[in-house]
C-alpha cells in the first residue's frame, strides 16, 4: 500500500475532567482513506479521542488537525465529520426518508436532486423502498443502516462510528462488519471506529490503535498488532497469548539469546523484542496456535518440547488444550484445528509439542 | 355467585366514599329544588341558567382563566429551564438548588401564602389578580418542572448531537430536535399547572385583594343557602372540565411515549 496522505492529525492532546486526565498527550495521525479503529478497554478514553474528532469534547491542551486544518475554533457542525452514534440518534419522530435527508436542510440544492440523494444514499445502505417507515419502527440493525445513510449523505471527510455494532447479536454484527468494511471502499472515505472488541477492530481494520488509560499504547496494523504486541498489557488486551518466564543471557548483532522456563534456551531476532532489552528476567509470549501437539509419528519441524495435557476444551472446528509443559507450573493454551481422523486427546496424556523460537515475543 | 373478598369491598368502599359526592353534583345541579335533600322534587336546568347570567360569577371565571392561563405557561416555561438545565449539565450546588426549587411541593400551601402576603405587603404591592398568579407560579413550577423533567431525561443526548453534528446550529437542534420530543411533556405541564391554578383557594384567598377568583368566588357563595343548586351546577361543569384537561394530558404524554418507542412508566392515570 503507498502511504496515503493524513487526513487527522493528533498532536499531544491532553484532556482533564476536573482532576480526571482522560487523555494523555496523544500524539497520532490518521491516513486519508483509512479504516482507523481506537480499541481499548471502557474507560480508556477512546470515546472521548473520537469525540474531540467530531468536536462534540473540548481538548485542555494540544491540537487536533482534520486535512492539516487546526480544528480548536471549529464547532461540531462546521468540522468536516459525521457521526454514527452507538444509539444511533436516529430521530424518532421523522420518517426514515426524513432522517437521511436531515443533513440536507441547509442545502441550497433543488428538491428533486436531495430526493435522488436520498434515495441514492438508502439504496447504499440496502434499505432501498423504507423511506416512508416510521424511525421508530425498525429493528436494530435497520436502525444501523439509516445513521450511516444519514451520516454518509454529506459527504464528510471523516466518518467517526461510535461502537456501532456492540448493541447488535453476534450473528448481525458480523454481517454488519463485512458491509461496513465494503462501504468503507466505495465510498473512500476515512472511518474511524471506536471499539472494544479486539476481534471486530482485527475484522475490520487497516490500522489499529490501542489505548489504555488515555494513552496509545500501539499504532499498528491488525497484523504487526496481533504477531508483535509491543508490550504484555496489548498482547493480553487481543486474542489469547501465553507468557512463561524467561532470562535473556545475551546479546548480540541483532541477536538475543533467552533462556525459558520449559523452553530451554534459544536465539530469537532482536525485532522479536519490542522495547528495550538490557538483560536480565523478561518472560516470552506465544499465541496458541503457533504451538502444535504432536501425534505419534510425527516430529517437529523446529523444536519440541514434551508435556501433559491439563485440560480439553471442544469447540467444534477447534479444540483448546491446557498443556502443562515438563517443568513448567502453569499450564500453555494450544489451539489445534480438529481436521478429519486427529483424535480429541484425553487429559492426563503425555505428549509433544512442537514450537518454533521465531514465532514468540519477548516482553521486559 | 360473585364472591367479595375483604379486599375487594375495601376497594369498591374506596370507591363509593371518593366519588359518590361528586356523583351528586350533577344529581342536584338538575334538581329543581332549593334544599340539597332527597327525595328529588323534578328536573330543571333554572340553576345553569342561573349561573350564565351571574356577572360576578363571570368575572371570576375570568380572572381564573387569566391567572390559569398565566401560571401554567410561566411555569412550564421555567419548568423547561430547570428541567433542562438538571437533566443536561452538572454545576456545583446543583442538588440543592433543585431541591430548593421543588421544595414548594410540600411546603404547606398556607404558608407560602402567608409568607407572600407578608412580602408582597411590605414591598407595597397591590393585591390582584397579578399576586395570585404569582403564587401559582410558584406552587405550580414544582409539578411542571417534574413532569418536564422526566421528559428531558428520557430524551437521548446524542440526538441533540447529532442534529448539531449535521450541520444544525444549537438553536435548530433545539427547534427541529428537542422541542418536538418534548411537546407531549410541554403539554402535559402546561394542562397539569393549569388545573392546579384553577382551582387553587388558599393563596387566591390571601393575595387576591378584592379580585374574585373561581374557588373564592364559590366559597363566598356557600353563605346563602339559595345560591348552592347554582354552584352545584358550576361544579358539575368544573368536574367535566377537568376530566376533559386531565384524559387530553394523559393523551399527549402516552402519545409521546408511543411517537418515540419508549416504555410506559407512569403517569397521572
Amino acid at each position: 500500500m503507498t502511504t496515503r496522505p493524513t487526513m487527522i492529525e493528533f498532536r499531544d492532546v491532553h484532556k482533564y475532567y476536573g482532576d480526571y486526565h482522560a487523555l494523555r498527550g496523544i500524539t497520532a495521525q490518521i491516513r486519508a482513506g483509512e479504516f482507523f479503529s481506537l480499541l481499548g478497554p471502557s474507560g480508556c478514553g477512546k470515546t472521548t479521542l473520537l469525540r474531540t474528532i467530531a468536536g462534540f469534547e473540548d481538548i485542555s491542551s494540544g491540537a487536533v488537525l482534520i486535512d492539516g486544518k487546526d480544528m480548536s475554533l471549529v464547532p461540531a457542525n462546521k468540522r468536516p465529520t459525521n457521526m454514527v452514534f452507538q444509539s444511533y440518534a436516529i430521530f424518532p419522530h421523522l420518517s426514515v426518508e426524513q432522517n437521511v435527508a436531515f443533513g440536507l436542510r441547509r442545502d441550497t440544492r433543488p428538491q428533486a436532486e436531495k430526493d435522488k440523494m436520498v434515495a441514492e444514499a438508502l439504496e447504499m445502505v440496502g434499505l432501498k423502498g423504507y423511506g416512508a417507515r416510521a424511525a421508530h419502527a425498525l429493528s436494530g440493525g435497520q436502525r444501523q443502516r439509516v445513521a450511516l445513510a444519514r451520516a454518509l449523505i454529506l459527504k464528510p471527510k471523516v466518518l467517526l462510528l461510535d461502537e456501532p455494532l456492540s448493541a447488535l447479536d453476534k450473528k448481525m454484527r458480523e454481517q454488519m462488519q463485512v458491509e461496513l468494511i465494503k462501504l468503507q471502499r466505495q465510498v473512500g472515505i476515512t472511518f474511524v471506529l471506536v471499539t472494544h472488541d479486539q476481534e471486530e477492530a482485527l475484522v475490520m481494520s487497516d490500522r489499529i490503535a490501542v489505548m489504555f488509560e488515555g494513552e496509545i499504547a500501539q499504532l499498528a496494523d491488525p497484523e504487526t498488532l496481533y504477531r508483535r504486541p509491543n508490550s504484555r498489557r496489548v498482547a493480553d488486551f487481543i486474542g489469547v497469548m501465553n507468557f512463561l518466564p524467561a532470562k535473556v543471557l545475551s546479546e548480540a548483532n541483532g541477536h538475543i539469546q533467552v533462556e525459558a522456563a520449559g523452553l530451554g534456551s534459544f536465539d530469537i531476532e532482536a525485532q522479536q523484542a519490542p522495547g528495550e532489552i538490557t538483560g536480565g528476567e523478561a518472560s516470552v509470549g506465544f499465541r496458541p496456535e503457533t504451538l502444535t501437539i504432536l501425534y505419534e509419528g510425527q516430529t517437529a519441524q523446529d523444536r519440541e518440547t514434551a508435556g501433559t495435557i491439563d485440560e480439553v476444551v471442544y469447540y467444534g472446528d477447534m479444540t483448546y488444550y491446557d498443556v502443562k509443559l515438563d517443568g513448567v507450573e502453569a499450564p500453555v493454551r494450544i489451539s489445534m484445528r480438529n481436521v478429519f481422523g486427529r483424535p480429541v486427546l484425553d487429559v492426563g496424556t503425555r505428549t509433544r509439542v512442537a514450537w518454533s523460537p521465531g514465532a514468540l515475543v519477548l516482553f521486559r | 355467585m360473585m364472591k367479595l373478598p375483604p379486599l375487594r369491598i375495601y376497594a369498591l368502599a374506596y370507591l363509593v366514599f371518593l366519588y359518590a359526592p361528586i356523583v351528586l353534583l350533577p344529581i342536584f345541579a338538575f334538581n329543581d329544588g332549593t334544599i340539597i335533600a332527597f327525595p328529588l322534587k323534578g328536573f330543571t336546568t333554572e340553576w345553569f341558567a342561573q349561573m350564565f347570567h351571574n356577572d360576578t360569577l363571570g368575572r371570576a371565571l375570568k380572572n381564573s382563566l387569566i391567572i390559569a392561563v398565566s401560571s401554567a405557561v410561566m411555569a412550564t416555561c421555567f419548568g423547561i429551564f430547570a428541567a433542562r438545565a438538571g437533566s443536561r449539565f452538572n454545576f456545583p450546588g446543583k442538588g440543592g438548588i433543585i431541591g430548593l426549587i421543588m421544595l414548594p411541593l410540600v411546603l404547606p400551601e398556607i404558608i407560602v401564602a402567608v409568607s407572600l402576603l407578608v412580602v408582597l405587603l411590605g414591598m407595597g404591592v397591590t393585591l390582584s389578580i397579578f399576586t395570585v398568579m404569582l403564587g401559582h407560579i410558584l406552587i405550580c413550577t414544582p409539578y411542571a418542572i417534574a413532569i418536564l423533567n422526566t421528559a428531558f431525561n428520557s430524551l437521548d443526548r446524542s440526538l441533540e448531537e447529532a442534529a448539531y453534528d449535521l450541520g444544525e446550529s444549537k438553536l435548530s437542534t433545539f427547534r427541529l430536535i428537542t422541542l418536538p420530543l418534548v411537546m407531549p411533556g410541554l403539554i402535559s405541564s402546561f394542562l397539569i399547572s393549569f388545573t392546579i391554578s384553577l382551582d387553587e383557594f388558599i393563596i387566591a384567598f390571601f393575595l387576591a385583594g378584592n379580585e374574585p377568583t373561581l374557588p373564592t368566588y364559590i366559597f363566598s357563595q356557600l353563605r346563602f343557602p339559595k345560591q348552592i343548586p347554582m354552584i352545584m351546577a358550576l361544579g358539575t361543569c368544573l368536574v367535566l372540565a377537568s376530566i376533559v384537561l386531565l384524559t387530553i394530558a394523559e393523551y399527549f404524554r402516552r402519545r409521546g411515549i408511543a411517537k418515540t418507542g419508549g416504555k410506559d412508566t407512569g403517569g397521572f392515570l
